[in-house]
């Protein structure tokens, strides 16, 4: 293997990671968001060239490439050399800025207005607020430069006090002074009921949907587009031939049908693209000079850590004795129909089975039992029962009402998995006639 | 810097010039371009003009209360009268009056109403407390002009005391203030259901309620902004009035609507020029557009397990009468369910994960907290939209 075989590779690695990681990356347009893409890319082309104003609402679920349309529009707008130096855009996220206090000194510094001297502005909340309006109400519509605010998480800003924020920013774009373009950004579908009347007689209403209609031929076809390489990587004979060789490995693998089967699965789960982004990072990142390519194998594990039954997990870690104290739980919950129980119920449940029937888990004292039994509510497989929350601390921990939180199926499997697990622990689990 | 005017930069590019039927259209139709004269409000205009000129011409002052439901033309019209009182200053037939203005919804809270009033009224910068003694000082002195106060969104004005409503009223029958207050609010029982006795009481009779529009005025609206345009289908004006009448009666509704029209009509050009006009098909679209819920199309093109988890959801509501469920009952018919569709098991894990997909779309709604298989689930959908949405595919 030649040195230049290793950068090559190393560089076609950082390339697929950068699709995987990189949020909003305009690679990863869907190709189906194209219709809203050139909607959104009208109004706002319209909002830049005619100076008129204009809200929206962009819809759809988590991962469902709402900020990677935004991106796109925006990057289009600015390889526009016109556009590009009438434009002033504002990037507000609802997690950053959590009140409009904030919200307010962001724009203000975004805009850089007179109030800001470097990264710092001047003023206090009242001040800035008229400030702002002030400068956005003397504008006019043909001569000032339109601004394009973007708000992330728009449900966030409709929990704010009063709304003030999105009222003022809906009423500017209603009153014909500076050209001003707001797009919200959510993926909450009932967010116009969040907003209040004033505001929402002021939005236009306009909502842009973004629903995933795929089949999983274009799923499949995703996984292949953020592996293939294309003629960006190289233009030396040998960066072709690798390219190439690439590119039919990759074609090879999308064929397969322990893979396809693999994103079947992952599609009848999620239609986004995010869970395929995440089943390719690990193969991805372990590609190395002795493993060149990605196996089915590979993705079958990483798929593997994706599906993993987490509470199972847990389960396997657990000692014998904590074990045994789940199962006696899982069979009171089953007896007592979801009543909850308490540490008593549970030791008697417990004292039951390793008297009785048990040869090896006879001389556990009740402090153990209970110091047990505390780990596995640090390890939140059970809680207190709701209502009792608030009187927890006055009641005694041994007659605190609990609730387990494992599912009975759950329970099955990590004792079939469990290494070591004695017999009759097992039985005992299977039925709880002791 | 203290007494420069903040401004947003001038554009580097001129502004593109209009240049077919269309774009006229959408130019005319924006919100934002309001007419002179305001249709189908003559009357309120009225007898807005008729109290505030009277008081102007009077030399004394007093409260004038209006309400209406947004997008009704209340702050229009109250603009309207206030730039024709100004040509009747301009012409000489009235004594020169003062205009201030503030909007609740831009202040950040109550006491910054006299803030603003003062920096209007005299251009002073002052604290809240400071301010509201300087204008109480102010409306006590004697031979000034007549000062119309336009209060928007009075509402947001209301605080424990009361105490800025109370000034803002009390003002007025100062014996000299020369005050005017014209307060604009949404609900018609305002003054009655917040306001303090002896707040409503300095408020007074005088009112105006803004109705909603009805289909025949929302119809002369956008006709009347479209006189001269050969644009639209009278039917498809009709329609959009009929609906949005239907509905709220806002006219700024029925503006955007008559927009996105234009820009449906207009992208449909591009592909078949034969179309000159919006018709009753483009407004049809933009109605479904604006009006459509989006929970059905969105269930539709859930994925297979989330469609399953619904459906299980349904039936456990169905089984147990109940309108509410904990996840651990919904995962037991999500895997009975699973069976008989012959998908491959799901572990609980990636139930929950499930669940929370649909739960951050708010399509179900589930309990905050760590509360894992016991947390409540409601649908925020009704149970026949989301069996409508899950039988239309299969």
């Amino acid at each position: 293997m030649s040195k230049m075989d290793k950068t090559l590779l190393e560089n076609a690695k950082s390339i697929i990671k950068e699709r995987l990681c990189k949020s909003g990356y305009s690679h990863n347009v869907r190709a189906d968001i194209d219709i809203a893409a050139l909607d959104l890319g009208n109004l706002l082309q319209r909002t830049v060239e005619f100076g008129e104003s204009n809200s929206v609402l962009v819809v759809g679920a988590k991962g469902s490439g709402k900020s990677t349309l935004i991106n796109r529009v925006l990057e289009d707008i600015h390889n526009d050399s016109k556009n590009a130096k009438n434009l002033l855009i504002v990037k507000l996220n609802g997690y950053l800025q959590t009140d409009d206090r904030i919200a307010l000194a962001e724009i203000t510094r975004q805009l850089k207005l007179e109030n800001t001297i470097g990264d710092k502005v001047f003023g206090s909340f009242a001040e800035t607020l008229a400030f702002l309006l002030e400068a956005l109400r003397s504008g006019d519509m043909s001569k000032s430069q339109p601004i394009i605010i973007i708000l992330e998480e728009f449900d966030l800003f409709a929990q704010h006090k009063n709304q003030t924020l999105l009222y003022n920013l809906f009423d500017i774009a209603q009153a014909g002074t500076t050209p001003l373009a707001v797009i919200g950004i959510t993926c909450r579908l009932d967010v116009m009921e969040l907003l209040e009347k004033r505001v929402k007689s002021r939005f236009s209403h306009r909502q842009i949907y973004i629903c995933n209609p795929s089949t999983l031929e274009n799923y499949v076809q995703q996984f292949t587009d953020v592996l293939l390489l294309d003629k960006a990587f190289g233009k030396t004979a040998k960066h072709k031939a690798f390219v190439k060789k690439w590119n039919s490995h990759v074609e090879n693998l999308t064929k397969n049908s322990s893979v396809l089967e693999i994103l079947h699965k992952q599609f009848n789960y999620c239609k986004e693209a995010s869970p395929l982004h995440q089943i390719l990072f690990l193969p991805v990142c372990s590609l190395s000079q002795e493993h060149q390519e990605i196996t089915p194998a590979d993705i079958a594990e990483s798929s593997q850590l994706i599906f993993n039954d987490s509470k199972a997990n847990i389960l396997h870690g657990v000692s014998v004795l904590e074990l045994c104290l789940i199962i006696a739980m899982s069979h009171l919950t089953n007896i007592y129909e979801g009543e909850p129980f308490n540490f008593q119920m549970v030791y008697n449940e417990f004292l039951k089975f390793s008297q009785k029937k048990s040869h090896i888990l006879q001389n556990y004292t009740k402090p153990v039992v209970l110091k047990a039994f505390e780990h596995l509510i640090e390890l939140e497989l059970l809680k207190t029962k709701d209502h009792f929350m608030t009187h927890s601390g006055k009641l005694q921990k041994e007659y605190r009402p609990m609730i387990l939180l494992v599912d009975h199926s759950q329970l099955r499997e990590a004792v079939a998995k469990y290494p070591g697990c004695p017999t009759d622990v097992k039985q005992w689990a299977e039925s709880s006639i002791v | 810097p203290k007494n420069r005017k903040p401004f947003i930069p001038q554009r580097k590019t001129p502004l593109r010039a209009s240049s077919n039927v269309f774009d006229q259209a959408r130019e005319r139709l924006h919100v934002s371009a309001t007419p002179d004269s305001l249709p189908c409000r003559e009357e309120e205009f009225q007898s807005i003009y008729s109290f505030v000129e009277g008081k102007i011409l009077s030399g004394t002052g007093g409260c004038m209360y209006i309400s209406g439901v947004p997008g009704t033309g209340k702050t229009a019209t109250v603009m309207e009268v206030l730039s024709n009182l100004r040509s009747c200053v301009d012409d000489g037939n009235l004594e020169v009056f003062k205009y201030v203005e503030i909007n609740g919804m831009r202040l950040t809270e109550p006491h910054q109403a006299y803030v603003q009033i003062l920096k209007q009224l005299k251009d002073m910068k002052a604290t809240p407390e400071h301010a509201s003694q300087l204008l109480t000082k102010h409306f006590d002195q004697r031979g000034k002009k007549t000062t119309v106060l336009l209060v928007d969104e009075l509402d947001l004005l209301w605080t424990k005391k009361q105490d800025v409503m109370y000034h803002i009223f009390d003002w007025p029958s100062h014996r000299h203030a020369r005050l005017v207050v014209v307060a604009i609010a949404n609900t018609m029982d305002l003054p009655e259901r917040i306001m303090m006795n002896r707040v409503s009481s300095r408020l007074g009779l005088t009112r105006l309620s803004f109705l909603p529009y009805n289909f025949r005025q929302l119809q002369a609206i956008v006709s009347s902004r479209l006189s001269g345009l050969d644009a639209f289908d009278s039917d498809a004006i009709q329609l959009v009035s009929r609906k949005v009448a239907a509905v709220s009666g806002d006219a700024r509704r029925c503006l955007d609507i008559c927009r996105r029209a234009v820009e449906i009509a207009a992208r449909e050009k591009r592909k078949n020029k034969n179309i000159q006009t919006v018709g009753i098909e483009h407004v049809h679209e933009a109605l479904q557009e604006m009006f459509a819920s989006p929970m059905v199309m969105f269930i539709r093109n859930c994925s297979t397990q989330e469609k399953l988890f619904l459906r299980a959801t349904v039936s456990e509501f169905r089984r147990s009468g109940l309108e509410e469920a904990t996840v651990g009952q919904i995962l037991q018919h999500h895997v009975t369910l699973a069976k008989l569709d012959n998908l491959p098991p799901a572990t609980v894990t990636s139930l929950i994960k499930v669940c929370n997909q649909l739960a951050a779309s708010h399509v179900l709604l589930m309990e905050m907290g760590r509360h894992d298989l016991y947390a409540r689930v409601r649908l925020n959908v009704s149970i026949d939209d989301v069996l409508f949405a899950l039988n239309a595919d299969s």
